[in-house]
């Protein structure tokens, strides 16, 4: 395996100290590597940790213990190489989808990706283009995501890190956001870390399941579903009645109950 | 609705579909939005009743019309005021000293507002020190600024302007720091350094609260510009009011009081059209 290429993830551990209570550890020794090109995907029972990893990445939190790099670079802070889609709707109320869309580019003075399109081509890569106008508050739940992951993408980040981006809409839009960014993800070739808390969408969407467990939280399991190989790209039901699925689907599940099991421990 | 549908059975007819009830409604609701002329109509109506519960105490004969006049009286006075004894000009002062005052107050208390509620440093350094700032009568100043400033407009100017600048700029900072994280965590992560952030996010995000704030605060110029012009002063409305009252003149009082209410209500008007103006995302989220 050629280093220092993708994300590599050596030790790293968090430990909260908030003023005079007792530290709490939300991560410890925590190291994983995701190829260019993959989706990574963060599952784990509530509270072990998986938003701090992905705060991590990005360089909005610094980890007590470890080291993270991008491609070689080592993370310092936040930056434009990794695009971050929250799970709370963060597209600016005071811009229009096109102005959200482009914002990333207008304020990195990126004109170049400007004039050739970059906007527009996003905005259609995730079907908005019938509401460019508008501004989110007219927007749905998903349709505002939508904005938030179009803006992430126009920027071209080397890694795409998404907390729970579909957590908070119906099974049916949410099962079309993940067809939509597989497809945009596989032409993009963008590499992506995506937090989730749901089976079903970690096998459907990773290359690669990083499982962790809580108090305090560690990686304990890598999990490659390789069996989608044998799978037609997307087809989702072909997907779901593999028996490789329903045996990683049962193995998954249990790890959570155990996980579940151990929930009221201290830490 | 309800008539149609009685009518129809009266008629021997059995309706064609039954038709769906309409939602109960009630005068008094939570939530309800009004279009601008059910708004003008109440606004007007508000008005209209006060200004008979006026004129009704000034016609009962609870006190001499010299010293409690009717709202005709009242704008009698006003039309002269304006037509023979130039109140014009006092009115024009009144508002240079406002918009003089409060300019200087904006554009100091802005940026230590945006810096303040943008950063936990800069807000720890001020915070203590505008805080107290703040609950100094600003009349307390008047004999100083009396003796450093005279009685000229630059002592009225710095009263208002102490009157204001240290509630503005907290105010201004508790505005900035309703910035959601999220928002700004977005901003860096699009790549954005500290300065695009703080103007393309934490600005840009506080401008209409910044707003609002401002029309409240003018309301307060107001008080401080009335004070300074009683005083000392030669010309202004306060000081066209401290003139009436040498000569009992109290119709010329109130219309000063009026006048003061109506220029109230203009600024207001003004600041609402900008804001409808300037933010239209605004519409609908919530109604003002
Ligand atoms: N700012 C903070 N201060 C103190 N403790 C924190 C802070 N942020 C997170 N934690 C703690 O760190 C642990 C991990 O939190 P985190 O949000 O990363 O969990 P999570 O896996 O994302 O959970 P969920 O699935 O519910 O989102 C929790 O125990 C939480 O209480
Ligand atoms: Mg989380």
């Amino acid at each position: 395996m050629h280093t220092a290429s993708g994300l590599i993830i050596e030790g790293a551990g968090k430990t909260f100290r908030a003023g005079g209570r007792d530290p709490r550890v939300a991560l410890e020794g925590v190291s994983l590597q995701l190829p260019p090109g993959q989706v990574g995907v963060l599952l784990g029972p509530s509270g072990c940790g998986k938003s701090t990893l992905l705060r991590m990445v990005a360089g909005l939190e610094e980890p007590t213990a470890g080291a993270l790099s991008l491609n070689g670079r080592p993370v310092t802070g936040p930056g434009r190489d990794r695009g971050m889609v929250f799970q709370s709707y963060t597209s600016f109320p005071w811009l229009t989808v096109r102005q959200n869309v482009a914002y990333g580019l207008k304020i990195t003075g990126d004109h170049s990706s400007l004039r050739e399109g970059a906007v527009e081509h996003f905005i259609q890569a995730v079907r908005l283009q019938d509401v460019a106008d508008a501004y989110p508050h007219e927007l749905s739940g998903g349709m505002r995501q939508r904005v938030a992951i179009a803006r992430t993408l126009a920027n071209h980040p080397e890694l795409l890190l998404m907390d729970e981006p579909f957590g908070a809409l119906d099974p049916e839009t949410r099962w079309q956001m993940q067809e939509l960014l597989l497809g945009i993800v596989r032409k993009e070739r963008t590499t992506v870390l995506l937090v989730s808390h749901d089976i079903e969408e970690a096998l459907y969407l990773g290359d690669v399941v990083f499982f962790l467990s809580s108090h305090p939280g560690r990686l304990r399991e890598v999990i490659r579903p390789d069996f989608k190989k044998d799978v037609p790209a997307g087809d989702r039901e072909a997907l779901l009645d593999h028996p490789e699925y329903r045996r990683l689907d049962m193995h998954i599940r249990r790890l959570m109950s155990e996980e579940g099991s151990t929930q009221g421990q201290p830490a | 609705m309800t008539v149609s549908l009685r009518d129809s059975i009266t008629n021997g007819e059995a309706p064609a579909r039954p038709q769906a009830p309409a939602l109960k409604r009630r005068w008094l609701d939570f939530g309800q939005q009004l279009d601008w002329r059910r708004r003008l109509l109440l606004g007007l109506t508000g008005w209209l009743l006060f200004v008979f519960g006026w004129y009704l105490a000034a016609h009962a004969g609870l006190a001499s019309e010299r010293l409690f006049p009717g709202p005709v009286a009242v704008m009698n006075a006003l039309v002269d005021l304006f037509m023979e004894q130039g109140f014009l000009g006092d009115v024009v002062s009144s508002i240079r000293r406002i918009l003089i005052s409060f300019s200087l107050a904006v554009a100091i208390a802005l940026p230590l507002g945006l810096l303040m509620g943008a950063f936990a440093r800069i807000d720890g350094l001020l915070n203590p020190l505008l805080g107290a700032f703040r609950y100094l009568p600003a009349p307390a100043f008047i004999p100083l600024l009396l003796m450093w400033l005279g009685t000229g407009d630059s002592q009225k100017i710095a009263l208002l302007l102490i009157g204001v600048v240290f509630f503005l700029a907290i105010m201004l900072a508790d505005v900035t720091r309703q910035v959601p994280a999220s928002f700004i965590e977005t901003a860096k992560t699009l790549g954005g350094g500290r300065r695009v952030v703080l103007w393309t996010v934490v600005f840009r995000h506080s401008l209409p609260g910044y707003m609002d704030t401002c029309r409240q605060m003018l309301a307060v110029s107001w008080t401080y510009l009335v004070i300074a012009e009683i005083v000392a002063a030669t010309d202004g409305i306060g000081a066209m009011m401290m003139r009436a009252k040498r000569f009992v003149h109290v119709d010329d009082i109130m219309a000063g009081i009026v006048t003061i209410g109506l220029l109230g209500l203009a600024f207001d008007a003004l600041f609402r059209l900008v804001y409808r103006w300037r933010f239209p995302y605004l519409r609908g989220a919530h109604q003002r």
